[in-house]
C-alpha cells in the first residue's frame, strides 16, 4: 500500500509543474512530523474540549456515556465571584512582577557575567545554574523553612534585631504570601533569562560598541541605544517563556502552608482549576478552565509577538 | 538511506507498535488473558514495615486454600486515587484492593465496586464490625467496604513537661484548659497545646463532643451542622485555646497534622490530637521522646470521650472482578481471623473486627489502652458522602479554621460559611 502510493507519487511528480512541486514536497515532508504531531498534541487539545462541554465525572469515565450540557462549564467559571476578585487578580499581578523581577535581575546578571573573565564567568554561572537545577519542590520547602514563623530564620533575625516583637505567620496575609512566592519563582527563574541575555550580550557587534563609545555615549546610553535593540529578539523569547511559566505557577503556591486552598485570599488560577476540578473530580469543569487558560495565553502571545514584529517593521 | 531499507523499517516500526499495544492491552487486564488462576490486588504502601513477607505468607495460605495465586502490587497512598481513577476509566482495575475510608462511598457512587453485604451475611461477621468503619463504607445502605484497619485520634501528651509542669491529664474540657495553663506557666516557650489550622480530624472531635454534628442525612439531602450552637461552642472552645489563651503558637495557623507531630517529637509541644500510629512516627524522629510521651481518649465536654474520626482502609471489590466468590475469599482471609489480627500487630493500627480487640483493649500500655478505648467507644466517621472527597479537596473545615485562628473571621462568620459550603458541595450542587 505504501509502496504503491509513494510510486504513483514518483511517477506523477515529473509532470507536476514545478510550482505545483515546490508547494507539495515541503508538506510531503512534514506529513510524518505532523502526523505524530496530530496525534500527540491535537488530538488531545481536542478531547479537552470535548470534555469541556460536558459534566464528566467519575461515574461518565465508569460507563464511558457521554453527558452533554453545552456552555454550562464556561458559565459557571465566569460566574464565580472568587474568579474576578481573587484569582485572577492574583494571578494577573504575580505574573507581571515576577516576569518584571525575573527579566531585570536576568539581564543585570547577564550584564554582569559578559564583563567578567572567563574565570569568574565559570564561578558565577555554575553558582547561578545551581539555582536554576534546583527542583521548583525543594526550593519550595526551603524558603517555606526560612520564613517559618516559630522556627524559621528570619523571624529570628528580626526579633533579635529587635523590629518584631511576636511571631509573626507570614503565610496568612496576601500580600506577605506572594512576596515569599515572588521571591521564589524570581531566585528559580532568573538564570535562565541570563544565560539567554548572555549568549545574546555576546553576539553583538564590538565594533558598534566601540563606534558609540568614540561617539561619547555612556555606558546606560550603549546598553538601551544599541544593546537593547539588538537583542529585542531574545528579550522577546524569554518575556514570553517567563509568561508562560508565571502564569501556570503551581507548585510554588501549592505547597506553601495555606496554599492548597485552606488561605483562600491567596488562590490562584494554578491552584483554584486544580482544587475545584481534579481534587473533586469534575473533570469537564477542569477541561473548560484549562481552554479559557490556553485561549488566555495565547492571547498575551499573539499580542506580544505582534508588538514586536510591528517595531521591527519600522 | 536506500528505498529498499526504508520499507522494513516502517514495517519494524508498526509491529513494535502493534506488539506494545497489545501488551498494554493484556497487561492491564492480566486476569482475563490467564483466565481464572490469579487474583490481582492493589494494596497502599507504607501501612506494614514488613508488608512484603505478611504478603508472602498470605500468598501461601491462599494458594493452599483457593488454588488461585495472588498478584500483590503495591501502590503509594499519594497516586493511589489518579491510579484508580485511571484504571475506572480504562476499565483495568485490580480484583481487590484496599480503599482509604474516605474513597470508598466515592468508587461505589461511581459504579466501579460491587456491594458485599450478601458475602458477609454468608461469612456471618456481619455483627462482628466496627461500627465507624461499616459506616463509612456504607453507600446507598449496601456496604462497599469491607472493614480493614483503622487507626484513631486521642490526646497525646508529653509525660515529662506534665509532671513538670505538675498538671494531670484533663478528662473534661475545663480541666483541660487548666492544664494548658498550668503548662504555659511553666515553659513560656513552649506550645501547651498545638491547635493546628491545617488538620479536619483534629477539629471534628471537638464537635461532636460538644453535641454538634458535622453533617447530616435526610432523605437525599446533606446538611451540615457546622453553624449549630453546639458545633459553634466546640470550634469556639477549640479555636479559644489559641486564640484567647494564646496556648497554640503562631506557626500552628497553617500547620498540618505532620508538623504537629514535628513539633511534638522534638518535645515542643505539651498535648496534641493525634493518631494511634504516631508513637513509632515520635520515637523514629527523637529516641529521646521514647516513654516520655502517653494518651488519653479526648475528652467531652463535661467528661466522657469525645467521638474521634476512624481513619483507615477498607478492602474493596471492584466490579471487574470476574470470580467474586473467590475474591471474597481473600477479603475474608485479610480482614477475619488471624491475618488481620497480624496485620494489626505488625502495623499498629486496629483491626476492623470486634473480637479481634478484646486482647488490644486488655492492653496496659499508655501508648495503646487509651486508643483502643477511643477506637471502641469514641469512634466515628465522617459524612459517608461520595461527595466528602470534594468536601476535603477545598479544604473547606481548614479553611474555617485558619481564618479563625489567624483573626480574619470570628466562630460564627467562618463556621456558617463553612457550613454554607460544605452543605451544596455535599449535595453536589457546586
Amino acid at each position: 500500500m505504501t509502496q504503491q502510493v509513494t510510486t504513483q507519487l514518483t511517477e506523477k511528480l515529473p509532470r507536476l509543474s514545478r510550482a505545483r512541486a515546490a508547494t507539495v514536497r515541503p508538506w510531503l515532508l512534514l506529513a510524518p512530523a505532523l502526523a505524530v504531531l496530530a496525534v500527540l498534541l491535537l488530538w488531545p487539545l481536542v478531547r479537552v474540549f470535548l470534555f469541556s462541554l460536558q459534566d464528566y465525572g467519575l461515574r461518565e469515565i465508569t460507563t464511558g456515556e457521554p453527558n452533554w450540557i453545552g456552555v454550562e462549564n464556561y458559565a459557571q467559571i465566569l460566574a464565580t465571584p472568587e474568579l474576578w476578585t481573587v484569582v485572577l487578580p492574583n494571578t494577573f499581578g504575580f505574573a507581571v512582577l515576577s516576569v518584571a523581577g525575573t527579566v531585570v535581575l536576568g539581564t543585570g546578571v547577564a550584564v554582569l557575567l559578559a564583563s567578567l573573565g572567563t574565570f569568574w564567568r565559570t564561578v558565577t554561572s555554575s553558582a547561578i545554574m545551581a539555582a536554576w537545577a534546583m527542583p521548583a519542590v525543594t526550593g519550595t520547602y526551603v524558603w517555606v523553612w526560612i520564613f517559618d514563623a516559630d522556627r524559621g530564620v528570619f523571624n529570628d533575625a528580626l526579633m533579635s534585631l529587635g523590629l518584631l516583637d511576636d511571631p509573626t505567620n507570614w503565610f496568612t496575609n496576601r500580600w506577605t504570601f506572594y512576596a515569599i512566592v515572588l521571591l521564589n519563582v524570581i531566585h528559580h527563574g532568573f538564570p535562565f533569562v541570563a544565560v539567554t541575555v548572555l549568549a545574546g550580550l555576546l553576539g553583538v557587534p564590538k565594533e558598534m560598541l566601540e563606534a558609540a563609545e568614540m561617539d561619547g555615549a555612556g555606558s546606560f546610553r550603549r546598553f538601551f541605544s544599541i544593546i537593547v535593540p539588538q537583542l529585542r529578539q531574545v528579550f522577546a523569547v524569554v518575556i514570553i517563556l517567563s509568561t508562560i511559566w508565571d502564569f501556570k505557577v503551581f507548585a510554588q503556591v501549592f505547597l506553601m502552608p495555606g496554599g492548597a486552598g485552606s488561605n483562600r485570599s491567596v488562590l490562584n488560577l494554578g491552584v483554584w482549576s486544580y482544587v475545584e476540578s481534579f481534587g473533586q473530580n469534575r473533570y469537564g469543569f477542569g477541561s473548560a478552565i484549562a481552554v479559557l487558560l490556553t485561549l488566555l495565553l495565547l492571547v498575551v502571545t499573539a499580542v506580544y509577538v505582534r508588538t514586536v514584529l510591528a517595531e521591527e517593521e519600522r | 538511506m536506500t528505498r529498499a531499507m526504508r520499507r522494513p523499517l516502517v514495517a519494524a516500526t508498526g509491529a513494535v507498535l502493534l506488539a506494545a499495544t497489545t501488551a498494554a492491552c493484556a497487561g492491564g487486564s492480566g486476569d482475563e488473558t490467564e483466565g481464572d488462576g490469579t487474583l490481582s490486588v492493589w494494596i497502599m504502601q507504607g501501612t506494614n514495615p514488613d508488608a512484603k513477607t505478611f504478603f508472602d505468607d498470605v500468598s501461601a495460605a491462599f494458594e493452599e486454600q483457593t488454588g488461585a495465586t495472588l498478584d500483590v502490587e503495591f501502590v503509594e497512598w499519594a497516586d493511589a486515587h489518579d491510579r484508580f481513577v485511571t484504571s475506572i476509566a480504562g476499565g483495568t482495575t485490580p480484583d481487590v484492593a484496599e480503599t482509604g475510608t474516605t474513597w470508598t462511598p466515592e468508587f461505589a457512587d461511581a459504579g466501579a465496586l460491587a456491594p458485599l453485604d450478601e458475602y458477609v451475611d454468608g461469612a456471618g461477621v456481619t455483627e462482628d464490625l466496627v461500627e465507624g468503619l461499616v459506616e463509612a463504607g456504607t453507600y446507598d445502605e449496601q456496604l462497599y467496604g469491607m472493614p480493614w484497619y483503622a487507626g484513631v485520634r486521642s490526646l497525646v501528651y508529653n509525660t515529662e513537661m506534665f509532671e513538670q509542669a505538675g498538671v494531670e491529664p484533663p478528662t473534661t474540657w475545663a480541666e483541660l484548659e487548666e492544664a494548658a495553663a498550668g503548662l504555659k506557666e511553666e515553659f513560656p516557650d513552649k506550645i501547651a497545646v498545638a491547635v493546628p489550622g491545617d488538620a479536619e480530624f483534629t477539629v471534628y472531635p471537638w464537635v461532636w463532643g460538644a453535641g454538634g454534628e458535622v453533617a447530616t442525612l435526610d432523605g437525599d439531602t446533606w446538611t451540615s451542622g457546622l453553624d449549630s450552637p453546639e458545633s459553634q461552642e466546640g470550634i469556639e472552645f477549640w479555636t479559644g485555646l489559641a486564640t484567647e489563651g494564646g496556648y497554640s503558637s503562631e506557626g500552628a495557623t497553617t500547620w498540618r497534622e505532620t508538623d504537629v507531630l514535628d513539633a511534638f517529637a522534638a518535645g515542643d509541644v505539651g498535648m496534641a490530637v493525634m493518631g494511634s500510629w504516631t508513637p513509632g512516627a515520635i520515637v523514629d524522629a527523637n529516641k529521646d521522646m521514647e516513654g516520655k510521651f502517653a494518651a488519653v481518649p479526648i475528652p467531652g465536654q463535661d467528661g466522657g470521650i469525645a467521638p474521634s474520626v476512624l481513619g483507615g482502609s477498607h478492602l474493596s471489590m471492584f466490579e471487574t472482578a470476574e470470580d467474586k466468590d473467590l475474591a471474597f475469599e481473600f477479603i475474608e482471609m485479610m480482614t477475619t481471623g488471624e491475618f488481620a489480627q497480624q496485620w494489626g500487630e505488625q502495623s499498629g493500627y486496629f483491626p476492623g473486627q470486634v473480637s479481634l480487640l478484646d486482647e488490644t483493649l486488655a492492653s496496659t500500655d499508655p501508648l495503646v489502652a487509651p486508643f483502643a478505648e477511643q477506637f471502641v467507644d469514641g469512634g466515628a466517621s465522617v459524612p459517608a458522602a461520595p461527595t466528602y472527597g470534594a468536601v476535603q479537596a477545598k479544604l473547606t473545615t481548614s479553611t474555617m479554621m485558619q481564618s479563625i485562628l489567624s483573626g480574619e473571621a470570628d466562630v460564627a462568620t467562618a463556621s456558617e460559611a463553612a457550613a454554607e459550603e460544605m452543605t451544596n458541595v455535599l449535595n453536589g450542587s457546586e
